[in-house]
């Protein structure tokens, strides 16, 4: 079952990193503009069980490490996006006024979302990142934050008929 | 009811932090598959950016227009009533009139200095999710690119070449927090470091501390052993603001780059450096203030009535 379901999640992961990659990168917004792979990714792991979450962030943390823009060494998204997608899966996981309440889902995926950028920023410090002045990140940090309340409302519905494609049809 | 986790989950868990560790442990200690890894995803990725930034273009100037629309609000109202009759013809040659402008600053200002260039097209823009600044370049080693060249806009410095991929090239811009040049002050030669701040102000760190620098005075690239990373007599920018505090080992002062980072179309890696030094030959010109007519009126006074 598990298999099955890992086996038509990764299409749909490729072709959102595809989609981030080759359409959103393209626009030079203001404030830094947002990560609809990494908004993606926060949304399935808050609907989805704790493993499953685990196991999307470290598939959307390695994708992350490797794009060509990521500035870290390898493995340093993938540590982040495994943490937080756990950690937001944990928190709510069986509690169905979460999973069940969009308002909510959002509210997890936002402060994930900003867990994630902050843990890069000190993680980064840690392993000798270039992340900028304390400004520039404030400034982006803040960017990132107001996008992904922006986007996540718009995209919801969607991730979560294709969640919902994936882990409730029966084999 | 929150989840209480199983030793399987926990199990799961654990065996993934030690592989993302693993990564980043293999990563710092430059182990080739890694670095082999990202290539081959940049390899994959190339075609489908090249595609997007053909089809987005229309779209790429809308979203930069927006953006830009409070800061340059009377230059566009000029533009709209100037350009009004060709509205239509522009909407589709307006990208490409871009490019062609850009190239056209590019190719004079590598003719005037004798660099061999290699012009390629900006596919992609840097995600900031990971606070760097960069660009995809749309050409790569087949064309001759090398990592750590120097990478140049109409007006000056853009960055520098990070990684190369066969069709393609990761630039990182001037503007990144990582970024670091060796400058010299037109005229005087004065030298200092210039680092990106994020934006297009960067931070310059003058060497010596008993020289005198004034807001206007014009960066120009010291260049590198053999051009590379830089070559010689590139221009950077100006310096807006000094800070001459007492207490400081340097000087320091802030420089606006002549570079608009967010207009980025077309690029030129310099594949091969000048004979001979340029000097100080491409200083752009400083603007020429428009002069404003006036009117001068003399009045007479008339004679007083008589009664």
């Amino acid at each position: 079952m598990l298999t099955r379901q890992i086996s038509l999640s990764a299409p749909i992961i490729i072709f959102i990193y595809l989609f981030q990659e080759a359409v959103v990168n393209q626009f030079k917004l203001p404030g830094g503009g947002f990560s609809l792979f990494m908004i993606f990714a926060l949304v399935w792991a808050v609907i989805s069980a704790p493993e499953i979450a685990a196991l999307t962030g470290f598939a959307a943390g390695f994708l992350m490490d490797l794009s060509q823009s990521s500035s870290g060494p390898v493995g340093q998204w993938t540590l982040i996006m495994i943490l937080v997608c756990y950690g937001v899966s944990f928190l709510g996981y069986g509690d169905g006024s979460i999973n069940g309440n969009p308002l909510v889902v959002i509210f997890f995926v936002v402060i994930a979302s900003i867990s994630a950028e902050i843990f890069f920023v000190t993680s980064g410090a840690l392993l000798g990142v270039a992340t900028g002045s304390f400004g520039q990140i404030f400034l982006t940090l803040i960017g990132n934050t107001l996008w992904t309340v922006v986007i996540t409302p718009i995209v919801l519905p969607v991730f979560s008929f294709l969640h919902k494609l994936v882990f409730e049809t029966r084999s | 009811m929150r989840y209480g986790g199983g030793s399987r989950t926990r199990l799961l868990l654990i065996v993934l932090i030690v592989t993302s560790l693993f990564f980043i442990t293999l990563d710092l200690r430059g182990v080739s598959i890694l670095n082999g890894a990202r290539q081959g995803t940049q390899a994959f990725l190339s075609p489908f950016q090249k595609a997007g930034n053909v089809v987005l273009s229309p779209f790429k100037n809308f979203v930069s227009d927006v953006t830009h629309l409070g800061r340059t609000r009377n230059q566009l109202e000029k533009l709209r009533a100037d350009n009004a009759k060709l509205k239509a013809n522009l909407l589709n040659r307006k990208n490409a009139d871009s490019q062609l402008n850009q190239l056209k600053g590019i190719l004079d200002l590598a003719g005037k200095a004798s660099y061999k260039i290699v012009n390629a097209r900006v596919i992609s823009q840097g995600s900031s999710q990971s606070f760097s600044q960069t660009v995809t370049i749309d050409a790569g080693s087949n064309a001759g690119i090398k990592k750590n060249m120097t990478v140049l806009s109409q007006t000056g410095i853009a960055g520098v070449v990070k990684d190369v991929y066969p069709t393609s090239a990761l630039v990182m811009l001037a503007t990144d927090p990582s970024f670091k040049i060796g400058v010299r002050i037109a005229g005087t030669q004065q030298i200092g470091i210039l680092s990106g701040r994020g934006s297009r102000s960067g931070s310059l760190q003058l060497l010596d501390n008993l020289t005198t620098v004034k807001p206007g005075d014009v960066l120009l690239a010291r260049g590198s052993v053999a051009n590379r990373p830089f070559v010689p007599g590139v221009p950077v920018g100006y310096v807006t603001s000094i800070d001459n505090s007492a207490g400081e080992i340097a000087q320091n002062g802030a420089v606006r780059y002549y570079t608009n980072f967010s207009t980025l179309g077309v690029l030129a890696v310099v594949v091969g450096g000048p004979v001979n030094n340029p000097g100080d030959a491409l200083i752009p010109p400083k603007p020429v203030p428009t002069p404003i007519p006036t009117v001068t009126v003399y009045v007479t006074p008339s004679p007083s009535p008589t009664k």
